[in-house]
């Protein structure tokens, strides 16, 4: 399996390990959206973001110790074309997300709704790239 | 404009003494899994990649790579 292809199950599984759960936890209880700050709401936020850098510096990490050359060799050109695909589709999906939340729900909701809303899109967003690009290399591969 | 592209590369890399993918895919920049893909018929290289394999090879593009259309 190619060095980028493992990147990018890293990021996909790390994503959806990380936010899963906090997307459950948030819908299960929501935060009063006109409590501000909202302390617990940022530690159980802070924990998510923290958890997704560590799994993600750990795996990157161990696939670098595991096979250094792969690691250390520039993207060839089905990377950068798998690339290109995944992240024009991300692009897309992330626009219609940031125009739901920036444009329609400031005129129905605030604070951490709007705030919550917001990280979903770009968590669905990034599933999309990094699905998209797992997809695009299982489909290429021999 | 559909079509189909094949290619010789698993005959020319046996001919070249058994090349292995990843020495090609050295020789032309790209990895393993991307000859291995080329090969397959899964995924069409550039217009640059494949002059570059057909140099390889010492071939003329059309000996390495062929276009055959689906119109009926």
């Amino acid at each position: 399996m190619p060095h980028r292809e493992k990147i990018a199950w890293l990021l996909l599984i790390t994503m959806l390990v990380c936010y899963v759960p906090y997307f459950t936890l948030v819908s299960i209880n929501p935060p009063a959206p006109d409590v501000l700050p909202n302390l617990p709401q940022l530690w159980l936020l802070a924990a998510t973001g923290t958890a997704h850098a560590l799994i993600q510096g750990l795996g990157r990490l161990w696939f670098r110790i595991r096979a250094p050359g792969d690691a250390r060799a520039p993207a060839d050109e089905r990377d950068l074309a798998i690339e290109r695909r995944s992240t024009t589709v991300a692009y897309y999906v992330l626009m219609a997300g940031m125009i739901l939340v920036g444009v329609v729900m400031p005129f129905t909701d605030g604070g951490w709704t709007i705030v919550n809303a917001a990280l979903f899109m770009i968590v669905v967003a990034e599933t999309f790239h990094y699905g998209i690009a797992v997809w695009s290399y299982r489909r290429s591969a021999a | 404009m559909a079509g189909t592209i094949t290619n010789q590369i698993r005959t020319l890399r046996f001919l070249a003494g058994e090349m292995s993918q990843a020495e090609l895919g050295q020789k032309i920049g790209v990895t393993r899994q991307t000859i291995a893909a080329i090969e397959a018929g899964k995924y069409s290289p550039t217009l640059e990649a494949a002059f570059r394999i057909a140099e390889v090879f010492d071939k003329p593009l059309g000996e390495v790579f062929q276009w055959t259309s689906n119109r009926p």
